[in-house]
């Protein structure tokens, strides 16, 4: 009897073995939500700079292709890690996919409405405002109709040509990204034209990598690890933003994005303004349970949630 | 440095030549300069005109088949409009507008979702060219949902046909992918309801090569940006897509690429100049079509300008050569052409060091250099004609100056050298000095003394020099020889004046002050005939009054005025002539009363009044004054200082007897007892006796016509140095002291009658005066006391 326990203990420890083994052996490949660009530039550095490798973890960023966004990988299993906004992760919790929140980047909300020149968001009712067609304007919506706007949402694939031409009265925009594209584009910015989310109490959370619930459990500590590992690229970005957007541009170059050094500095500082938290001004790294709370509120309250979703639900 | 500037100023060719060059370069810069502008202009004019062809060629090219396409676009719309319902038919119109255009890229007919019923949520008749095939497919599918595409919105959102911004086609069947720009425009059912949009796209390669092929310029090139600023075309492939015109200005803010960038977006047409990649540069742009493009031709102003450049840099050259060699031509042919004056200074050099004769060259020229040889030639015979006159002169003139140094010598031995002191006089010291301006001068100063007189005399005759010197010396003469027979200044003056009037063939005259004073007394009888008064310096300082008389010489006809004053003792009067009121400075300033008063005023509260004392102060004051310059008049000052000290009356007797000589006993009783009472010996009372009484028998004589009666008062007076006889009477006027003295020295019948009687006088008296005052004849005989031992 003593034997078989023995031998019991011994099946029961190798198959945990194997198990740890072959979970730690496994790959975690990671898509960003959004082509090369520096809005990920933590994850670059950290693959580059070996912080994965340091951590034991196994890590492949695979970018999104036109035919296969970040989350369709993700649900298909393509990825195991994704970066996600938190609004697009409340969706998807919504829709039946419980996600958990293991590295929260962004402590703050970077959208804006750019109206043409000299002309007040604010001021334009029924307007018509582009919004990306794979997601992210949840706030924009709500706030058009908490503030009886009623703007007219034109859903656009993925740049600034329609607002450019002329063809809408304002568009969405990240304040990392498609803000310097118009800007690059010469429309002026003005305090009157700008519209910012964050200064009008729509300041939630944006950026952070979500892993499927399922995969998590499995994979705890290789999740803990990859969490860890590209914090530790972000912290490195941070002290090193110099070095951080050559490797940004490596990655840049090697998927043949069309943009530019200049771009890609500008948005580097930003995200990383972006990572300091409002209140305790550090780069905390956290999911904040009342962001969750609001964007939760906020998009039950004008039906794109069906119940709230609760931070315990996206916590690990 | 220094050294070259030497070199200049002994070179005057050099000087010459550069000044010449200088202006020639300064002509020259300026016509070139207004050529060279004018050509860069026309350059420049050129090089626009030139790029404007260009980018209008490039401009309609592509407008040419912009207008193809929606040409084709309105055609095929038409179709499907017409057959809107049969879903497959848009596979045919699809097809058969890219087979019959095709240059064109690809072209959709998509629909809104579900506008087929059968054919689900996706239905979008694309037809691609695939080699030389072409396919056709359905190409809307949950990855490519084609709605949310900007050819799809954009016609619908501006409501009207239009062309996209060039965008990466991506062909997912051959995972190829191609820079396209389409137009595209809505389909709508009878209702306006939008049913779909028509899509033809351009492949971008074909403008790209157009546009990058335009090089009217070595280093020239063309860029192309879309509506957002967006290179799609650009030398640098690195830039195209991935760049705006605006990227560059976002971390360095570029005004001009700014401006550039906005007036490209706009749509505008025209021409910029701005310093691109450090060069200077010409943009022309222009849109394309209705694409919402616009290309520009960047041409560097180095390109432009290359061949007008070149040209211009040979010009300079050929220019600073040309100028060079003229500067050297110059010095060469002034050098030449001034030789002869090399030659010509040399030989005024051999003149000027006293080679009169030296030869001068015979250049045989008639220019100026000819004029020149043949003045110098004339100027030479001048020359030596000259010195030799200038010897003669200089001769002439040290002979005159010899003459003239011992008529100088003449004219001083004439004036008075000794004059009394103190310790020669106890009535009166004199002091006068005179300094002529020139050699000889017409100033005059004399005194003498007679009897108990000092007749003294101060003049200043009109001119300078010779002619001067000669009127002073007759002035002089004539005041001797009247003086010495008249004691009275108006008759002296008044004689003068007849006397020289009736020489004076010249119109000369002489100002002149003359006076007597009577030593004794103190009283001073003068005549001023317009010379300036003096002053007097006692109490205090105050002019002499003086009549206005006029100055000897002119009216012999003119009567004098006689005028008196009494001087003190210790009183000084101070005689001047013009030269030293009118001395001047170097400003012309003159000495004036005023200062010659201030100088006597000093001079008094210092004690200082006695007359050398004062002549020296005065003399000082003047030099100190005019310091320098050059002395302009005759200068003379004469100061007699009246000292006769008062003594006091011991004895005082008087005697009066009526004209008859019957009271001679009397009288010689009368002055036996006065000298006895002085204490004279009998030998000098004798003396007396014979004196006093020829001088009381004369009045009783001659004094009153026969028949009148007359007195004659005889006072006698002594103090403790002289016994004074004085005989007054009321007769005619008689002075005989003036009467000629009898010589002595021939026997009795060879003398003159009268003059025996002045001579007894003046053989027994020590002194005898005579004056006429308040109508009487007041004659004093004056004798020492020297008592016995």
């Amino acid at each position: 009897m003593k034997k078989h326990k023995v031998y019991l203990f011994l099946f029961i420890a190798m198959v945990a073995t194997s198990h740890t083994l072959s979970a730690q052996d496994e790959t975690i490949v990671f898509t960003p939500q959004w082509t090369a660009q520096a809005q990920f530039a933590g994850y670059y550095v950290a693959e580059a700079k070996g912080f994965y490798r340091e951590a034991g973890v196994k890590v492949r960023i695979e970018h999104p292709s036109a035919t296969q966004p970040a989350i369709s990988r993700l649900s298909q299993n393509q990825c195991q890690a994704t970066t996600l906004q938190l609004c697009q992760a409340l969706e998807i919790v919504d829709g039946g996919i419980p996600l958990v929140n293991i590295l929260q980047t962004s402590m703050n909300n970077a959208m804006v409405i750019v109206s043409a020149r000299g002309k007040d968001p604010l001021m334009q009712k029924g307007a018509k405002v582009g919004i990306w067609s794979v997601g992210f304007g949840q706030l924009a919506i709500c706030m058009s109709i908490k503030d009886h706007l009623d703007y007219e949402w034109i859903r656009f694939a993925q740049n600034v040509n329609l607002f450019v031409a002329g063809a809408l009265d304002a568009t969405l925009a990240m304040s990392y990204n498609e803000y310097y594209q118009l800007v690059q584009a010469g429309i002026q910015m003005t305090d009157k034209n700008v519209y910012r989310f964050c200064d009008h109490g729509y300041n939630v959370q944006e950026d952070g990598v979500y892993m499927t619930r399922d995969y998590y459990v499995q994979h705890k500590e290789q999740a803990r690890r990859f969490a860890q590992a590209s914090r530790k690229g972000w912290e490195w970005a941070a002290q090193h933003p110099d070095e951080t957007l050559d490797i940004v541009m490596q990655y840049v170059d090697k998927n043949h994005i069309a943009t530019n050094r200049v771009m890609q500095r500008l948005m580097l500082k930003e995200v990383l303004r972006l990572q300091v938290d409002r209140e305790s001004k550090k780069r905390e790294f956290r999911l904040r349970p009342d962001m969750v709370r609001q964007a939760s509120r906020l998009m039950v309250e004008n039906q794109m949630l069906s119940r709230e979703i609760t931070y315990e639900e996206l916590s690990n | 440095m220094k050294k070259i500037i030497a070199y200049f100023r002994h070179k005057l060719s050099v000087r010459v030549s550069l000044w010449v060059v200088f202006f020639a370069a300064i002509i020259f810069n300026v016509a070139l300069g207004f050529l060279f502008y004018q050509a860069r202009e026309a350059v420049r004019q050129e090089a626009v005109s030139r790029a404007t062809q260009i980018l209008d060629k490039t401009s309609l090219r592509v407008e040419g088949i912009l207008n193809r396409v929606e040409v084709a676009s309105n055609m095929t719309k038409w179709l499907v409009l017409r057959h809107s319902e049969q879903a497959d038919s848009m596979f045919v119109y699809s097809r058969g507008l890219l087979l019959n255009n095709p240059d064109f890229y690809n072209c959709s007919i998509a629909f809104e979702p579900y506008y087929f019923k059968d054919k689900g949520r996706y239905f979008s008749a694309y037809t691609k060219h695939d080699g030389d095939s072409i396919r056709t497919i359905q190409g809307g599918s949950d990855s490519y949902q084609y709605f949310f595409a900007d050819w799809y919105l954009m016609p619908q959102l501006l409501e009207k046909p239009c062309w996209t911004e060039p965008y990466m086609d991506l062909d997912v069947a051959t995972n190829t992918s191609e820079m396209v720009t389409s137009y595209c425009q809505t389909l709508t059912d009878n209702q306006g309801q939008l049913i779909g949009v028509i899509n033809i796209s351009l492949s971008l390669n074909w403008l790209s090569q157009t546009i990058s092929a335009v090089k009217p310029y070595p280093n020239s090139y063309s860029i192309m940006i879309g509506r957002g600023g967006t290179y799609f075309v650009h030398p640098d492939t690195t830039k195209i897509t991935r760049q705006t015109i605006f990227t560059h200005t976002l971390e360095q803010p570029d005004t001009a690429l700014t401006a550039l960038g906005y007036a490209m977006q706009h749509g505008e047409e025209g021409m910029k100049h701005m310093n691109i990649g450090s060069k200077d540069s010409y943009v022309f742009y222009k849109p394309l079509g209705q694409t919402g493009c616009s290309m520009a031709i960047v041409c560097p102003e180095s390109d432009i300008f290359s061949g007008f450049d070149r040209l211009r840099r040979t010009i300079m050259t050929i220019v600073t050569v040309g100028l060079l060699l003229m500067l050297y031509l110059f010095i060469r042919i002034i050098t030449r052409e001034l030789k002869p004056l090399h030659r010509l200074a040399k030989e005024a050099e051999a003149i000027a060091s006293g080679k009169f004769d030296a030869p001068l060259p015979d250049f045989q020229r008639v220019d100026e250099i000819g004029q020149l040889s043949h003045s110098f030639g004339n100027m030479q015979q001048s020359l030596v004609k000259y010195i030799e006159e200038l010897k003669n002169t200089t001769s002439q003139k040290a002979s005159i100056e010899r003459d003239l140094r011992i008529a100088s010598a003449i004219q001083m031995g004439m004036l008075p050298e000794k004059f009394p002191t103190r310790d020669d006089r106890d009535d009166v010291q004199l002091f006068a000095s005179l300094t002529p301006a020139k050699e000889v001068g017409g100033d005059l100063f004399d005194f003498y003394f007679r009897d108990e007189k000092l007749f003294f005399c101060i003049g200043d005759v009109s001119g300078k020099g010779v002619p001067a010197s000669l009127f002073m010396a007759v002035t002089r003469s004539t005041f001797r020889t009247v003086s010495a027979h008249e004691s009275m200044p108006d008759r002296i003056v008044t004689i003068m004046n007849k006397t020289i009037a009736d020489m004076n063939k010249n119109h000369m005259f002489v100002t002149l002050f003359v006076g007597v004073l009577d030593l004794p007394t103190g009283r001073l009888r003068y005549c001023n005939a317009g010379h300036d008064a003096p002053l007097l310096v006692g109490a205090g300082v105050g002019e002499l009054p003086c009549d206005s008389n006029i100055p000897v010489g002119f009216m012999p006809t003119w009567k004098y005025s006689l005028q008196e004053a009494h001087i003190f003792t210790g009183t000084t009067i101070f005689l001047f002539t013009d030269g030293l009121t009118e001395a001047m400075d170097a400003e012309s300033a003159l000495f004036q009363m005023e200062r010659v008063n201030d100088v006597a005023t000093q001079a008094l509260s210092q004690q200082q009044q006695e007359p050398r004392q004062l002549i020296a102060r005065m003399t000082e004051a003047v030099h100190q004054f005019v310091g320098d310059a050059e002395q302009s008049d005759d200068l003379t000052m004469m100061a007699i200082q009246y000292i006769k000290q008062q003594s006091d009356v011991r004895m005082r007797k008087s005697l009066v007897l009526s004209c008859d000589l019957q009271e001679v006993p009397r009288l010689n009783d009368f002055v036996e007892e006065v000298c006895q009472t002085v204490g004279f010996e009998e030998l000098v009372t004798m003396q007396v006796k014979v004196a006093v009484e020829e001088a009381v028998v004369n009045v009783m004589k001659y004094a009153y016509p026969p028949g009148q009666h007359g007195d004659v008062t005889i006072e006698a007076a002594s103090n403790d140095v002289r016994l004074k006889f004085t005989i007054i009477d009321s007769g005619k006027p008689f002075d005989p002291t003036v009467q000629a003295e009898v010589d002595t020295t021939l026997s009795a019948n060879q003398r003159n009658i009268g003059g025996l009687g002045i001579h007894i006088m003046r053989q027994n008296m020590d002194s005898i005066n005579y004056e006429r005052m308040d109508n009487l004849n007041v004659l004093t005989l004056r004798k020492k006391i020297i008592l016995n031992s």
